[in-house]
């Protein structure tokens, strides 16, 4: 049977082309994992087993603070991210408006604006307009115009099935809005407040090109790692990636598990 | 208790929209229209002087190389996208297809490396691809000539970009299946239309959208990249993003910067436009509701 010969044709190249995505994926993560613990990083071969690297970031000042100021940066632009994602998208899916496509859009078209251009238009902007200089402030706001829109996409595919009579029973009962929201709402969409919070932190923890433009002279993982990398290998680049990699995964795999089970969702619908 | 009064509908809209929108409007929206102001003054010494000319584009369209710069960023994008989407495609289908219970996890492992961040990315591939990365050290430890088309080159970053991008394309089209209904391609059969022509009709238009939208979200970036090129590109391989990275941290010519910025962003909004275009509403199976 032809249908079935070309069927079977079909699944065995795509499942291929997965296979070799997932090695082209991997195989340069891996790599660099396995340079981090060896003493030659260049070319680690036969194994020489070495954790070099991961003493230089640990006795390295400059990493600690480059790794403070990721952490700073990460979290105030998480937290604009998710408060802004949670109010747009409830507004958005609650509300009957004819500004709601107009909202969806705003929130969305950072996605569709390049990072480099965030970064030295914001540069300017503050610079030139708000009197703002490069610093840390500026950093964390032109980092949350990126993260916005991913978590509000997550926000909005979690709250796409959220009930609002639950919220109208409340209110039916006298609730305040502030009250219904604490009690009924937030309650059952802090998961996905959760995922876009994760999501929008690892985003501005490692971001390179919005950062690097509006942070001056503070030094971030990402600014670090691209001094380090223009100045030459170093065995600690190697030591950082394999950490932030670990970091980066352990996060994916924890989400992962929670929604497996049920337990969250995150915005994943089955 | 006094009866308090409730908001109008638009009104509690309005305050829950607000934050979000005026956000953005005022740190992405005014600071690109700044950058349009600023593209026709001048600068001198990393300072910006309101005289109003049109020197900085004069300098861009007629100096060659700014214009080779963004024709081979024009290439580069659109070649990544295209190798994207003949790869991303058939990967979407098959973890959509006969992915299972294990969808969302194949998914997920495609989506988090793109977290990790460029410059970890950039530099783990120059690990595999560069002049002493394990990919030529192995060819040459075994006696082979090492291929040079990878060290340093535009394939170098092109192989780089794709590396970067294609979760997002991947994604893009497995969240369209996800809503795609695969029983139309069951009437298709049942009617005796052959695989491919069920697949052309029904399932390639249906989900045009959702390819356009991850062709735009790979497009873009690799049209701005600037970081990557720097890395994997070498010494002739500067594409236009590097140009315009440097005329902010090395050459602080910000003015001329801020017309590269614009130019950038004029032609990335006229590729959006044009692809947006092909996408017809109705035939995605837009039903007219909200979304």
């Amino acid at each position: 049977m032809t249908r079935r010969a070309f069927e079977i044709a079909g699944k065995l190249t795509s499942g291929a082309l997965l296979v070799l995505l997932y090695l082209f994926l991997y195989a340069p993560i891996v790599y660099i994992i396995y340079a981090s613990f060896s003493k030659n990083i260049s070319w680690p071969f036969p194994p020489q087993f070495s954790l070099k690297g991961f003493e230089l970031l640990w006795i390295g000042r400059t990493y600690h603070e480059a790794l403070y100021n990721s952490l700073i940066l990460g979290i105030g632009s998480a937290v604009l991210c998710t408060i802004f994602a949670t109010l747009g998208s409830i507004a958005v899916l609650r509300y009957r408006s004819r500004w709601r496509r107009l909202v969806v859009i705003a929130h969305l078209c950072p996605l569709f604006v390049a990072n480099l251009l965030v970064g030295i238009s914001s540069l300017l902007f503050n610079r030139q307009v708000l009197g703002l200089p490069g610093n840390m402030g500026s950093a964390i706001l032109a980092n949350a115009i990126h993260g916005l829109s991913f978590a509000f996409l997550i926000m909005l595919a979690q709250m796409l099935r959220y009930d609002w009579r639950m919220d109208d029973a409340a209110m039916v009962f006298g609730a305040r809005p502030l009250r219904c929201f604490w009690e009924i709402t937030l309650p059952n969409i802090w998961p996905a407040m959760l995922g876009a919070f994760i999501i929008s932190f690892i985003l501005g923890f490692n971001n390179l090109e919005i950062s690097f433009y509006n942070l001056g002279a503070t030094q971030t993982l990402p600014s670090t790692a691209w001094g380090s990398l223009r100045h030459g290998l170093g065995p600690e680049l190697p030591a950082l990636a394999t950490l932030v990699n670990a970091a980066v995964f352990l996060a994916f795999a924890a989400m992962y598990l929670l929604m497996r089970y049920r337990i969250f969702s995150f915005g994943h619908r089955e | 208790m006094a009866r308090r009064k409730r908001l109008s509908e638009d009104a509690r809209f309005a305050l829950m929209a607000a934050p979000g929108t005026l956000f953005i409007f005022i740190f992405l929206f005014l600071p690109i229209l700044s950058i349009i102001v600023f593209s026709f003054w001048r600068t001198e010494v990393y300072q910006l002087y309101p005289d109003w000319n049109l020197d900085n584009y004069r300098v861009l369209l007629t100096t060659p190389t700014y214009m080779v710069f963004l024709m081979r960023s024009l290439v580069t994008a659109s070649l990544v996208s295209l190798v994207c989407v003949v790869l991303g495609w058939p990967i979407a289908y098959f973890i959509i297809r006969y992915g299972g219970r294990y969808r969302l996890l194949m998914i997920l492992a495609l989506a988090a490396p793109f977290f990790t961040g460029i410059i970890l990315r950039v530099s783990a591939l120059q690990g595999i691809m560069g002049p002493v990365g394990a990919f030529n050290m192995t060819l040459m430890t075994f006696g082979f000539a090492p291929v040079k088309v990878i060290m340093f080159s535009q394939v170098a970053t092109g192989i780089g970009l794709v590396y970067l991008y294609i979760p997002f394309l991947v994604t893009a089209i497995y969240l369209s299946l996800l809503n795609f209904d695969f029983e139309l391609l069951e009437a298709a059969k049942v009617n005796g239309a052959p695989p491919w022509r069920a697949f052309i009709e029904i399932t390639w238009p249906l989900n045009w959208m959702g390819t356009i939208i991850g062709v735009i979200l790979v497009f873009i970036p690799s049209l701005a990249s600037s970081v990557t090129p720097i890395f994997l590109g070498g010494a002739n391989g500067a594409l236009f993003g590097s140009v315009l990275g440097r005329q902010f941290s090395e050459t602080g010519t910000l003015a001329l910067g801020s017309a590269m910025g614009v130019v950038l962003f004029a032609v990335s909004g006229l590729v959006i436009y044009l692809m947006w275009r092909t996408v017809n509403l109705r035939r995605a199976g837009f039903t007219g509701k909200d979304y």
